[in-house]
């Protein structure tokens, strides 16, 4: 079997060193990465060429010298605002791009991408690994097959730590789109749409910043409610509310009621506890299956085999819909009407 | 993959795309490797009929109720040249694995005092229940966790437990182990109601720090629905959701007979868990202490 090249462009986002150490174990890829806007970084982030020293991957000086290498597929890893550009480029390439998410941080960003890939004919898939958990796929199964009865309502929850202690850029609101409801919300949203089918009618929102209010200028907290045209009810609560003291990074929760029964996925709950008292205290080692390899296995197989992937980009753009919809009401004080519906 | 079984040959031959064979002989002529999953008073003589045959084997725990048994068989797979497995599954768990790995990396200090607890649904099958074929709950079902104790705390000089209780209510196991290193070691294992949901717990307390896991909790996927829903089958527990400890486990044993790595659990551990648990049923029926050197046979 041939090898797919496969480029990494940028390690703006948290994710990349992740995707980077996995794909460069596999032997069924062989992998490049680029990181030209690592100088813009604050000096203390491990970006650029000392992180890839640190995991032993081939960093090129550019995009342009990246997409020159002649890649299968792109993982899109730069600042939230910054990754039009780059799908751009790589569609332009013929490169199937899997994108980080949010999407984008604007509409029209979003909707130049999807335009950008089709008119390629390649993959646009946006990186939401929690479809892939084992547990969400049982629930779905379990809610498609009617266990739950009629679904009334679902709540979730994706709450972590501020980034402030590294890849500060997500404080910005030029290069993030905003603070914890742009960076929390579209995991759940997208979870939403899959399990529903459906675009919300209408989203609610209120933000504050309780949490770290002398250290950053953006929300750190946020709910959002959500009413469908046949009467369901979704909730997400984005805030970055860990404290640091936090055991883990944080984690994801959601909950189904449907009128015959309920259902709970705690997407992280699979570990151990660890209490160190030379480190300060409990962690949470994760022991449950990585969802970032399953879903580059599942993009992987997509960029070989040509098939459509999911989640799209479609769903990308309109999870993107809600976040600033939420802005909107979060902003106004009154429900938002989320304009055209799922397709 | 051949089949051979007393009972339930054709289904599991047919759902799992094996061929079914007439009987013992057959299945030792024509396989490489033998997975020995019958009840544990019959291990013996198939253990060593797989040996005569030149047959790796994989068996499940306890290689035997009796040590003298679990001697022989160790004797004689050793003298036929084959390997022999024995199926402690839950050294591939993947929390009991990363607990196993969190100590040896130092992250607690030196282990002092362990907490086992495991306990389901009473076994349905009718010799589980006599102890002279199963050697009861101490031997058939915590060897797991005394097996697991000594992989973390190292070996153990004196057992002290006793069993309470009978069907059609739980039967609950409880043991105290003293390791040679000055760690202790709890346990608690129980054979509960019918469809009792299978559940697990450890914490393991070190010189400075400490490791819990609880099934119960450390669960992603939970479900209320009245009268419904999926439960753990008997005797198998869930790990974490999209991985299978008994697929990392028979791949590592099958690894080892094509030539690979000695596999995390040996033969030899299996019977250092054995003389455990049957030093614990001594101390059991005799409500003393038991020495491990005092010898268990």
């Amino acid at each position: 079997m041939r090898r797919l090249r496969v480029g990494i462009a940028s390690f703006a986002h948290v994710h990349a060193s992740g995707y980077a150490s996995l794909l460069r174990d596999r032997t069924d890829v062989e992998l490049v990465t680029t990181d030209p806007d690592a100088a813009t970084a604050p000096t203390d982030e491990l970006r650029g060429a000392s992180l890839a020293r640190q995991l032993g991957v081939r960093l090129l000086p550019s995009y342009e010298a990246m997409f020159a290498e002649g890649l299968d597929a792109v993982l899109v890893c730069t600042e939230n605002s910054r990754h039009r550009e780059i799908v751009e480029q790589a569609a332009a390439a013929g490169v199937h791009v899997l994108c980080e998410k949010p999407l984008a941080t604007r509409l029209d960003d979003a909707e130049a991408m999807l335009r950008a890939c089709a008119q390629a004919n390649v993959i646009l898939m946006v990186a939401y690994p929690v479809r892939f958990h084992p547990g969400y796929r049982a629930m779905r199964e379990a809610m498609q097959r009617g266990d739950l009865g009629r679904v009334l309502a679902i709540t979730g929850t994706n709450n972590g730590q501020a980034p402030l202690a590294s890849r500060r850029w997500f404080l910005d609101p030029e290069l993030a789109g905003g603070g914890a409801l742009m960076d929390h919300t579209v995991h759940l949203a997208d979870l939403l749409d899959d399990l529903l089918n459906a675009s919300p009618q209408q989203v609610y929102a209120q933000v504050n910043r309780v949490v770290h209010a002398e250290e950053v200028s953006v929300e750190t907290g946020g709910l959002i409610v959500m009413t469908y045209a046949d009467g369901t009810i979704s909730t997400i609560d984005c805030s970055w509310s860990a404290p640091a003291s936090y055991p883990s990074w944080g984690g994801l929760t959601l909950t189904v009621e449907g009128d015959r029964g309920s259902s709970r996925l705690d997407a992280f709950a699979e570990n151990i506890e660890v209490f160190d008292d030379r480190t300060g205290g409990l962690r949470w080692d994760a022991v449950g299956v990585n969802l970032d390899a399953l879903m580059l296995d599942e993009f992987l197989m997509c960029v070989r085999s040509g098939r459509a992937a999911q989640p799209d980009g479609a769903v990308g753009y309109r999870t993107l819909q809600v976040v600033l919809a939420a802005y909107e009401s979060a902003s106004s004080g009154q429900p938002v009407p989320i304009e055209g519906t799922k397709t | 993959m051949l089949v051979h079984s007393d009972e339930g040959a054709k289904v599991a031959a047919s759902q799992y795309g094996a061929r079914k064979v007439a009987d013992l002989s057959e299945l030792l002529r024509e396989c490489d490797v033998v997975d020995v999953c019958t009840p544990t008073y019959t291990h013996h003589k198939i253990v060593l009929a797989a040996a005569a045959a030149g047959r790796h084997v994989i068996c499940e725990k306890p290689l035997s109720h009796l040590r003298h048994e679990a001697v022989e068989m160790i004797e004689a797979c050793a003298a036929a040249g084959v390997q022999l497995h024995p199926g402690h599954v839950v050294r591939y768990f993947p929390e009991y694995t990363a607990a196993k790995a969190a100590v040896d990396a130092g992250r607690i200090g030196a282990p002092a005092v362990l907490r086992f607890t495991r306990r389901g649904a009473r076994p349905q099958r009718s010799w589980f229940a006599e102890s002279a074929k199963s050697g009861g709950i101490l031997i058939d079902q915590m060897i797991h966790d005394f097996d697991f104790a000594r992989w973390v705390a190292g070996d153990v000089v004196q057992v002290y437990a006793s069993v309470v209780g009978s069907a059609p209510g739980p039967t609950i196991g409880i043991a105290v182990l003293t390791h040679n290193s000055g760690a202790l070691t709890h346990l608690v294992g129980g054979w509960g109601q019918a469809k009792e949901d299978f559940r697990t717990s450890f914490s393991i307390a070190g010189a400075h720090g400490l490791l819990r896991h609880s099934s119960a909790e450390a669960q992603s996927l939970s479900w209320s629905i009245p009268g419904a829903g999926p439960t753990c089958g008997e005797l198998i527990p869930f790990g974490p959701l999209g991985s299978s400890p008994f697929v990392a486990e028979l791949a590592e044993f099958l690894a080892s007979c094509a030539g690979g790595p000695t596999p995390r659990v040996t033969a030899a551990d299996s019977l250092a868990a054995l003389e455990i648990a049957i030093a614990a049923t001594r101390s059991a029926a005799t409500g003393l202490p038991v020495r491990l050197e005092d010898g268990v046979a």
